[in-house]
């Protein structure tokens, strides 16, 4: 039982790194723009942001599998999901990503055009370290949400921890102890993902001391 | 375009009521779990262990786990111990601990957010310490979590969506049996996506704004 | 100083016990954090009445020592005799003790700590009813005669940020007058705030010490110190290094290490 419910733990890391990554690095122009000293470059990243965290994630990830899967475009499930998942990811790690940015002092934007730093320059040896050490609590955070969250890639057939729990505690009659067992490795998965977390926090603070 | 007007239409009735009934799941499970999470807060920070020990695993079973998970354990696991409940009430038990687990970071959080200061004052004053929690800590604590715990409560209303998983006719189950006779699950899908965004939306901004002026009332 | 309605009798509002028994008693009050000595036997009295100033360079422990006397952060050892109630600090006091304690010694800190979320009635009302079991009725009629005291009858109804800082300080002087202390404790009550704030809290203290009420101040308000205080107590190291008449005191200090802080204050 332990062992059939295991066999899912690949495809929920799976599904959560592959949103986790597409999020992150969508996240950055979503930032940019929601930023952005352009109106409606501002509006539609604000839109963009609001609006995918106002859609239940179900339902998202039903309209890209059912929704563009049904004739449009075919989808897997996994693929699906990712995209889902993801997408709505960005939105969230954008609004980090926006938190971090506040968080470093202006100081530094200052410092680096009194400095004349070409702005590539600002970005990437000044700002971004900052930025990344700043967010990585809360990126940290919302990968433990997202783990979680990934379980509603097995409502549309993605065969990770939830899915297989499902199919066992149905064919088993032993719900309790299968859903038990599926919690568990869940929190047995976040864990070491927390830890991780704090210590690159502390290894990182060492280093770019804000 | 007049057709997907009219397939929007013919389907309404079917989504509103799926709506009304997301909104009952949501309700009933805030109703019992924002209280939830104010025990849960206070029962971590007991130093009564047969208090804090159960608080604490409440908690973080609640939290740790997906709550979808916690979902199909409720309707489908509780039978194996002997209960047995319904769709509505599985979705109740498993949203509310949900809810419980969460808020009580939250106001826990807006607890600790009290200025120590004034807790010094009220035990200078002879105010006894429960006098202290319920007059000085508790209102101003659940000030600052307000906007965090609406926040929260938009969330609910999004994970009511879960109960598809245990066949609860909510929004998101009519909106896919529909998809599933009608084939057209792109324009139901989406229907559905605009009935949710017209709640989270406002909620999402009206989030911000109470935040803000809660802000600016800062002593 | 002159904006504060003199609104109330300033004499002898607060009946005088026996003129020359302390109504309290610090008893070798001793307090260490690890190895670190933060108060070395330190022994003071308070006659009924009196007004006492406590200064000296900062860490020298002078705001420690007033949070041994109402037990915010009791001592190692020592003991604190308030009429019949003896508190040894070394040893938890019973609920009934501590309640009697806070009752008896009212406290005015640095930074007000009113509650922002209740009205300034509310303050100051609030305390009356759950230690003094007062009904609100009557919490509120004393309330509003409190803070006529203070001159901020008009208030009432503010939040605490409506207020200026040195209305803030005179409200949390009227709460704390309000649970009808027998001893009132002012932990530097105008450090946090600009020197003309200042004044009128000052003023407030000086209508309650004219009143008769005893009063022990920590505080680096040499101008108070000196000319409304009847003693001057200077701390060092955790030590009283001088104490005597405040006049005396700041005028002559004998040791070199009064001599020293009183130079420094000066030249500033």
């Amino acid at each position: 039982m332990i062992h059939g419910v295991a066999l899912g733990i690949p495809w929920t890391l799976a599904v959560t790194a592959a949103a986790f990554l597409i999020g992150a690095a969508l996240g950055l122009p979503l930032c940019a723009m929601r930023m952005s000293k352009l109106p409606p470059l501002r509006f539609i990243g604000l839109a963009y942001i609001i609006l995918f965290r106002s859609i239940p994630p179900l339902l998202l990830v039903f309209f890209f599998f059912f929704g563009l899967g049904s004739g449009f475009l075919p989808i897997s499930a996994f693929q699906g999901a990712v995209l889902g998942l993801g997408l709505i990811t960005a939105a969230n790690m954008a609004e980090i990503y926006r938190g971090a940015l506040s968080a470093i002092h202006f100081g530094q934007w200052d410092a680096s055009e009194a400095l004349a730093l070409p702005s590539y320059s600002t970005y990437i040896d000044i700002i971004a370290p900052q930025l990344i050490r700043v967010s990585l609590p809360s990126a940290a955070s919302y990968a433990v949400g997202l783990l979680k969250e990934s379980a509603i890639a097995s409502t549309i057939g993605v065969t990770d921890i939830s899915f297989n729990a499902n199919y066992i505690a149905k064919s088993t009659y032993q719900g309790l102890t299968v859903f038990g067992i599926a919690a568990l490795f869940y929190i047995m998965i976040s864990l070491p993902i927390a830890a991780l977390a704090r210590f690159a926090d502390q290894k990182l603070r060492a280093r770019v001391a804000l | 375009m007049s057709d997907i007007a009219a397939f929007w239409l013919d389907s309404l009735p079917q989504l509103l009521a799926g709506l009304s009934i997301s909104l009952q799941v949501t309700g009933a499970a805030l109703a019992i779990g924002f209280p939830l999470g104010l025990l849960l807060a206070l029962g971590v920070q007991s130093k009564v262990k047969a208090v804090k020990l159960p608080s604490l695993c409440l908690v973080e079973i609640g939290r740790g786990a997906p709550a979808l998970v916690v979902l199909q354990f409720a309707y489908f696991g509780l039978p194996q111990g002997g209960l047995t409940l319904s769709a509505f009430a599985a979705a109740v038990f498993a949203l509310a601990w949900n809810t419980g687990a969460y808020t009580s970071e939250i106001i826990r959080a807006g607890l600790e957010s009290v200025p120590f200061g004034e807790i010094e004052a009220a035990s200078a004053m002879g105010m006894l310490p429960r006098d202290t929690l319920r007059f000085v800590i508790i209102p101003q604590g659940l000030r600052v979590a307000a906007p965090a715990l609406l926040g929260f409560a938009v969330a609910v209303l999004q994970a009511t969506s879960l109960c598809f998983a245990i066949a609860l006719p909510e929004l998101t189950s009519n909106a896919y049996m529909i998809g599933t006779i009608t084939f057209r699950y792109m324009e139901i899908l989406s229907l559905a996506g605009i009935l949710y965004a017209a709640i989270c939306v406002p909620a999402t901004i009206a989030v911000g704004v109470l935040e803000q002026r809660l802000g600016k009332h800062a002593l | 100083m002159n904006h504060i309605p003199d609104t109330v009798n300033l004499s002898r509002m607060h009946p005088v016990g026996e003129p020359d028994k302390p109504i309290l008693r610090l008893e070798a009050i001793r307090k260490k954090f690890g190895e670190h000595v933060v108060l070395d036997d330190v022994n003071i009295s308070l006659k009924s009445g009196e007004v006492v100033a406590i200064i000296g360079p900062s860490g020298s422990g002078k705001s420690t020592l007033l949070r041994c006397v109402n037990m915010l952060g009791p001592a190692t050892s020592g003991r604190v005799v308030i009429g019949d109630l003896v508190i040894d600090e070394a040893v938890p006091p019973t609920a009934q003790q501590l309640t009697q304690l806070r009752r008896s010694v009212g406290m005015v800190f640095q930074s007000f700590n009113l509650f922002p979320h209740m009205s300034v009635l509310r303050n100051v009302s609030l305390p009356q009813e759950r230690v003094l079991g007062r009904s609100r009725k009557d919490a509120n009629k004393r309330s509003l005669e409190l803070l006529a005291r203070v001159g901020l009858e008009d208030k009432a109804d503010q939040y605490p940020a409506r207020c200026s800082g040195g209305q803030q300080q005179r409200i949390a002087i009227a709460r704390a007058l309000a649970l009808e202390p027998q001893i009132m404790l002012f932990d530097e009550p105008t450090s946090a705030l600009d020197p003309e704030l200042g004044l009128e809290v000052l003023a407030v203290m000086q209508e309650l010490a004219r009143s008769g009420m005893t009063m022990l101040v920590v505080t680096h308000e040499m101008n108070f110190a000196e000319t409304v205080s009847d003693r001057v107590i200077i701390m060092a190291d955790g030590k009283i290094i001088e104490e005597g008449a405040s006049r005396e005191v700041i005028r002559n200090p004998t040791s070199d290490r009064a001599k020293r802080f009183l130079k420094a204050v000066k030249d500033r």
